[in-house]
């Protein structure tokens, strides 16, 4: 147990003295995981909406895509992700492979999924008088789906939250697309997997309180969303 | 005088259950008709149709000297054109999730109007709520006549050519009810709004009609 408490000791220390190798790691990931939840939530909620409202040949094989792909692992979207950006793949001339835009696009995929369901979910769910209210007052297409998605607004910030939590704490995407390369592409989770199996418990923890704390902001957030949009 | 509406052979079917089957119908501009019949009798249906948030099946519709686009006539008026005419308070009228001024003024802004503060305080006064006292309220704030008179505030701001009214009076008291009345008349008066009202409130109906149209098993008696 000693070791345990040593390595937490330790661990503040680093994070409160300010260790660059530490905090770059931190910065890396709040960086990437920002990126990828805006890309993330820009496309996936328009997409969210038209599974949820619109009825089209095929929707249901769509929804069971989208509902299976939730349960994606991490590990076989960074394989896709680093085939497709590798430097034989489609698209090796843009040079994506071993940078934080890599990582991203790999955490877009591993995101879209749970916003496109939980928004689409939403939508479904939302009251069936909306469609005819909107549609009564005149709204255009456009103007349904933004009305739409702002009846849905908690929904949907929870849907971000929830696909934050996941990108945020996912470590085959960064592993294999950025490489854990120190200084560059080194996030919270790589470094955690690196540091602990170096002997180095004590950054591995120092970042772990990290992830715990963004882990627990995104569950106060859940439970205040959740509440608000029960109402 | 060329009717606002002119409907003929009208047939709607959910699931292959006939809901509506209406021969002929003709609604003159500034009217007010009244429609009463029992339960499902097809009155909503009705004015789904006239609000053009659905097409019939079959039959044929000429609003304004125009036919509209449906079904079976290709080349008219398109219904998504025409909603911004004719507007429908249904029974138990969805608010949206924003307060009571942004509810009114929703129908504004979607047709870009920018300035919509005092035409929604107007609104509010017309059916009969203090617009300092409402403006700001949350939809959660609201009682159930307050909402409907809300949501009924809502259309008239828009000054539509055809309101349709689906039990207005529902979940009103009678001196809400009256307060609804007045204010049809006034979007007569002020606008020459043609209104399609309907009610189970006979008494209120006839007060407010100049025609009735009664109707039974989704058919218009005579």
């Amino acid at each position: 147990m000693g070791f345990i408490f040593e390595g937490f000791s330790t661990a503040l220390q680093l994070l409160l003295d300010g260790h660059p190798e530490t905090w770059s790691a931190v910065a890396a990931t709040v960086c990437v995981s920002s990126l990828s939840i805006c890309v993330t939530v820009l496309l996936g909620a328009p997409l969210g909406f038209l599974l949820g409202y619109c009825r089209f040949p095929g929707r249901r094989a769509m929804r069971l895509c989208v509902d299976t792909l939730l349960s994606f692992p991490t590990v076989v979207i960074g394989l896709m992700v680093y085939g497709f950006i590798s430097r034989s793949g489609p698209l090796g001339g843009f040079g994506l492979l071993f940078t934080l835009q890599g990582i991203a696009l790999g955490q877009v995929l591993l995101g879209m999924p749970i916003v496109i369901a939980m928004v689409a979910n939403a939508v479904e769910n939302a009251d069936d008088r909306l469609q005819m209210t909107l549609l009564t007052l005149g709204a255009s297409g456009r103007q349904q789906l933004h009305a739409t998605l702002w009846e849905v607004r908690y929904h949907l910030m929870l849907a971000s939250v929830a696909a934050y939590g996941r990108i945020v704490s996912e470590v085959g995407i960064s592993m294999m697309v950025g490489g854990n390369i120190k200084w560059h592409t080194r996030t919270i989770t790589t470094a955690i997997a690196l540091e602990t199996g170096k002997g180095e418990f004590a950054m591995g923890v120092a970042l772990g309180l990290v992830l715990l704390l963004i882990a627990f902001g995104v569950n106060i957030a859940v439970s205040g969303l959740k509440r608000r949009a029960a109402r | 005088m060329t009717a606002l509406y002119a409907c003929s052979n009208l047939l709607q079917h959910y699931n292959g259950r006939p809901v509506l089957s209406v021969d002929a119908l003709s609604i003159q501009p500034g009217s007010i008709t009244g429609v009463a019949g029992p339960n499902g009798s097809g009155k909503s249906t009705l004015m789904r149709i006239l609000a053009f948030l659905e097409m019939p099946r079959q039959g044929r519709i000429v609003f304004d000297g125009v036919p509209v686009a449906g079904r079976e006539a290709r080349g008219g008026t398109e219904p998504a054109v025409l909603r911004k005419q004719a507007t429908l308070l249904t029974q138990e009228p969805y608010l949206l999730r924003r307060t009571v001024a942004d509810n009114v003024a929703y129908g504004l802004r979607v047709r870009g109007v920018a300035r919509t503060e005092t035409r929604v305080a107007l609104a509010l006064e017309e059916v009969g709520l203090v617009p300092a006292e409402f403006m700001s309220r949350q939809w959660y704030e609201l009682s159930g006549g307050e909402a409907q008179r809300v949501a009924l505030a809502a259309r008239i701001v828009l000054e539509p050519r055809v309101l349709l009214l689906d039990e207005p009076t529902s979940s009103l008291d009678e001196e809400s009810a009256e307060r609804i009345r007045a204010a049809a008349l006034h979007m007569r008066e002020k606008h020459g709004c043609t209104l399609v009202i309907v009610s189970h409130d006979r008494e209120w109906l006839s007060s407010v009609a100049d025609s009735m149209i009664t109707m039974r098993a989704g058919h218009m008696l005579p």
